[in-house]
């Protein structure tokens, strides 16, 4: 009966596992909004993975409902009571869901990972050359080509030897054109005058010739004109650096809730543009009545009382684009978190347009408002409205979060956070290409 | 796989097949394919050998792939087809004993195709695998025009569904005009019956009799379906109000076949593993005594035997339990542990030294193999001594605070685990669902109900699946169902889709 070879036929299972790995990136990117404000991705602190439950991918069908205890049937020695196997905890147990059709599965991923996928998701902008301000730097020294002239150090001897060489050919032709007499004869002459054209001519014409030999040995003759230097210039390259200069409220009013939402924007945003920028700095500038700069850690864990005065942030976030990172060669990014109480948004209004004229890229001013204490929310708080009345900016939404962003010739984009779920539209509205590649 | 291999094989094949006559199987020509690991893997994955494109069997090709190439077990088994001329493959990598006990493995599938009454009825669905790979080549052409999106959609709500078919194996599908008619002349003869009795005996009990009869004729000219429909995909694809597109029908045809053609193999999945287990077996202790293997050869083969039969402490191993279980009934025919006078004998050493040589244990494994199903096997075979010799128990997770989970033995009571069998053989575990009602409300939406059998549906499961035959009916889908023990009629709104039940 036939036994037969078979020939190889196409991958259809390879084409369709990829339709299902799809599937299950669609069922992630539903987390996103979850994960994006997830506390351990973004202190990147805890857990080495992060697991994230996903709807196991099956076709819903009728099916018997299961007890809370997990059965089956076993084979082996033992009776009733006996145990038969374990399985160690892993953390706190995952309660499902309960949504249609939802059997969980949990997937485990690196942080990494998710941000990679965040940040892919988030259909953020692809910077192009062109929206980065790239700035020359010096990197060192390079060869550039040839020169005629050059410091002895530098000569080059082998092109210096072919351009000697080729005399010596030019001074023979030329002899044997001017004398008429042949090769060797010219070749003795100019031997013997030392490679000079118009000593060997005399030589010749007086028929003075000494130097004795059976053939033509070419040598390089030198004039100045022969010499070949390496041309030597600074090495740059372009490179593009940006600078954000973070700053936060931390006036008695910004609960951890606040500056929570504040920091995961920052991460995000940090995350984002370290893809983007070869060298990227973050300055961390804190303030309630008055600013100063500080570090990372600081910056989050610092909560102190009294009165809101912005403009102190604003001033110290001028001083440092003027001293240390002037716009023509960072870019630079001013982000400003508060919950929008200020006690003198005059003096805000003053430095904010003083920082838009130094050039900067863009000053973004994240309200949050973290809904724990609603109360404080109203749409006239102080600086939103400040902003909006001065600057003539025009309130909308945007996925559900209120936002207000100026002209091309006013970088500044307002927005208001007051949970996780605006992290994503807030990133978004902040990273929007279009937004900032008209300047 | 060298020529001169291949030429062994032929060989083999030719013996294992006169053995297989020998022992009794019915054979017929089989076609063997010699393949690489990938295609015994789509063949496992995809239910037939070419079939249409869905993520699902790409899911259980990637699963499979996994097993295959991270574990060192993992060694594709064969993959043979049910079809008028059986196919089977034999992968080209697998050891050459491995091929061996194979090909006797399939000799015994196939007699068990062409002996047992379930299967030949599925043998009479053999086309549905040129039709398979037919639908493949169709099914690219709408995904082509409708995008692979909305073919999708139909797929999965197709197979969300498919299983639910007439509980009878040997049920032949009707035109509800035909069905329709037989009821009605059902209750027109109860009417004549009253009739006969002349009017000043009509006691009011028969008056009322009549009228509800009356009522019940009525009712039956407009019902649809005329009685319940177990065939929910069937009754969708002929009766969707929303409407379906010729194309969306064609899709939802091609998924149901399958289904019906593969039942069969579900319903006797034990009894088949079991026994193309036994035959190998035998097979190859035959091929190794009269030198056709070596031992070498025939440890490697042993080796993968006892693999596939091994006992597992956490899951029901067919093959094994299934095996022991036609070992078990060829002992008490052979030794005629059978009929009265030895289910009567309550002492133990009688029992166990009782032997009438009545050597009938061959003649009734093959009459088993032909006439039972997984769940008939559990009824009359799975003895108490049985289910003891076997070890068989259920265990349960216990689950504590810190995540973690200990499995205990929780149950070994012989008639405990026997009807926790029966109940896991007895429709693949699928719950039964009717269609009571395609014109419910008068307004063409679809009554399901559940048919209570001891258990309650999983809840998000039951709604999700409710989508996708809402999605197939375009209208609203309710679904009777019980509740918390009670028997309580509640029915699912869809539209409602937060689960609120309201009351019918």
């Amino acid at each position: 009966m036939p036994i037969v070879v078979s020939e190889s036929v196409a991958e259809r299972g390879k084409k369709d596992a990829r339709r299902h790995r799809e599937k299950h990136w669609e069922a992630i990117k539903e987390k996103l909004p979850e994960l994006i404000g997830n506390e351990s991705i973004i202190t990147k602190r805890g857990n080495k993975t992060y697991k994230i439950p996903l709807k196991a991918l099956d076709i819903p069908h009728f099916r018997p409902s299961r007890g809370e205890m997990q059965e089956g049937f076993g084979q082996g020695p033992g009776q009733p009571g006996d145990e038969i196997g374990h399985r160690p905890g892993q953390g706190q147990p995952n309660m499902p869901g309960s949504g249609p059709g939802e059997d969980y599965i949990e997937a485990e991923f690196d942080p990494e990972e998710i941000i990679a996928l965040v940040l892919e998701d988030c259909a953020l902008p692809k910077l192009e050359d062109k929206d980065l301000r790239e700035f020359t730097v010096e990197i060192g020294w390079k060869i550039a080509g040839r020169a005629k002239t050059g410091v002895w150090a530098n000569l080059d001897r082998r092109a210096t030897m072919k351009e000697g060489v080729r005399r010596f050919w030019n001074f023979l032709e030329a002899l044997k054109i001017e004398t008429g007499l042949d090769n060797l004869t010219c070749f003795r002459a100019l031997k013997q005058a030392d490679g000079l054209l118009s000593d060997a001519l005399e030589i010749l014409k007086d028929k003075k010739i000494t130097f004795e030999a059976a053939a033509v040995e070419p040598w390089p003759i030198y004039t100045n004109e022969d010499l070949r230097y390496f041309k030597i210039d600074e090495d740059t390259e372009e490179q593009s650096n940006a600078v954000i200069i973070a700053m936060m409220d931390v006036s008695g009013s910004m609960s951890d809730m606040k500056k929570y939402l504040a920091r995961a924007m920052l991460f995000w945003l940090n995350e984002f543009l370290n893809r983007k920028y070869s060298r990227m700095v973050i300055r961390f500038i804190i303030h309630h009545s008055t600013a100063r700069v500080v570090e990372e850690d600081d910056f989050f864990s610092t909560r102190e009382s009294g009165g809101t005065n912005c403009y102190t942030a604003y001033e110290i976030a001028n001083s440092l684009v003027e001293t240390e990172y002037p716009t023509d060669q960072w870019n630079v990014y001013v982000w400003h978190f508060s919950d929008g109480e200020d006690g003198n948004p005059e003096r805000t209004i003053e430095e904010l347009e003083k920082l838009i004229k130094q050039g900067v890229n863009m000053v973004g001013y994240g309200e949050v408002k973290a809904s724990e204490n609603y109360q404080w929310f109203t749409s006239d708080s102080g600086l939103w409205k400040t902003f909006q009345n001065h600057f003539g900016l025009k309130e909308g939404k945007e996925n559900g979060v209120p936002m207000m962003a100026g002209d091309t010739k006013l970088p500044l984009l307002c927005v208001r956070i007051e949970d996780r779920e605006n992290l994503l539209p807030a990133l978004k509205a902040f990273l929007r290409k279009d937004r900032w590649a008209k300047w | 796989m060298v020529k001169q291999e291949i030429g062994r094989l032929i060989d083999i094949e030719k013996r294992i097949k006169d053995m297989a006559k020998e022992m009794g199987l019915l054979t017929t020509d089989i076609l063997f394919e010699i393949v690489s690991a990938q295609k015994v893997l789509e063949g496992m994955s995809y239910m037939f050998p070419v079939n249409y494109s869905h993520w699902t069997f790409g899911r259980d090709y990637e699963r499979n792939r996994t097993i295959y190439e991270n574990t060192g077990s993992g060694i594709p088994y064969e993959q043979v087809w049910n079809f008028d001329v059986p196919r089977a493959y034999l992968v080209e990598t697998n050891p050459f004993a491995l091929n061996v006990l194979i090909l006797a493995h399939v000799y015994g599938h196939v007699d068990y195709f062409l002996a047992n009454r379930y299967l030949q009825h599925g043998r009479s669905f053999s086309n549905v695998a040129e039709e398979a790979r037919n639908a493949a080549i169709r099914f690219q052409k709408y995904e082509e025009r409708y995008s692979q999106k909305e073919v999708e959609k139909v797929i999965d709500a197709g197979m969300s569904i498919m299983w639910h078919q007439n509980p009878d194996p040997f049920f032949e599908e009707q035109d509800e005009e035909v069905v329709r008619e037989r009821l009605v002349d059902l209750e027109r003869a109860k009417l004549e019956r009253t009739h006969d009795i002349r009017s000043e005996f009509k006691k009011t009990e028969t008056q009322g009799e009549i009228e509800k009869i009356e009522r019940r004729l009525e009712h039956l000219l407009a019902k649809t379906p005329p009685e319940p429909n177990y065939d929910l995909l069937n009754y969708i694809i002929k009766r969707s109000p929303k409407p379906l597109k010729p194309w969306m029908i064609d899709v939802l045809t091609v998924v149901r076949n399958q289904a019906r053609c593969l039942a069969p193999n579900q319903r006797t999945k034990g009894g088949n593993e079991g026994w193309a287990t036994y035959c190998h077996i035998r097979m190859v202790n035959q091929l190794h005594k009269e030198g056709l293997l070596t031992s070498d050869e025939h440890g490697t083969a042993n080796k993968f035997h006892s693999g596939v039969t091994r006992e597992l402490k956490h899951s029901f191993n067919w093959y094994r339990i299934y095996l022991a279980l036609l070992e078990n009934i060829k002992e008490r025919w052979d030794k005629g542990r059978f009929g009265k006078e030895y289910e009567e004998e309550q002492d133990h050493h009688k029992r166990s030294v009782w032997d009438t040589k009545a050597n009938l244990g061959d003649q009734k494994v093959l009459q088993v193999r032909a006439l039972y199903s997984d769940r008939m096997l559990v009824e009359e075979f799975f003895t108490d001594d049985f289910i003891r010799e076997q070890q068989i128990y259920i265990w349960m997770g216990i689950p504590h605070d810190d995540g973690s989970v200990d499995y205990i033995i929780a149950e070994d009571d012989p008639a405990v685990i026997r009807e926790e069998i029966k109940q896991m053989c007895t429709h693949y575990g699928l719950p039964q669902i009717i269609v009571e009602n395609g014109n419910f409300n008068g307004q063409g939406h679809l009554l399901l109900k559940h048919v209570w059998t001891g258990f309650e549906l999983d809840r998000p499961y039951m709604n999700a699946t409710l989508e996708k035959i809402h999605y197939l009916w375009g209208k609203k889908v309710f679904l009777e169902i019980m509740m918390d023990g009670k028997k309580q009629a509640i029915s699912y709104d869809y539209q409602n889709k937060n689960g609120k039940n309201g009351k019918k």
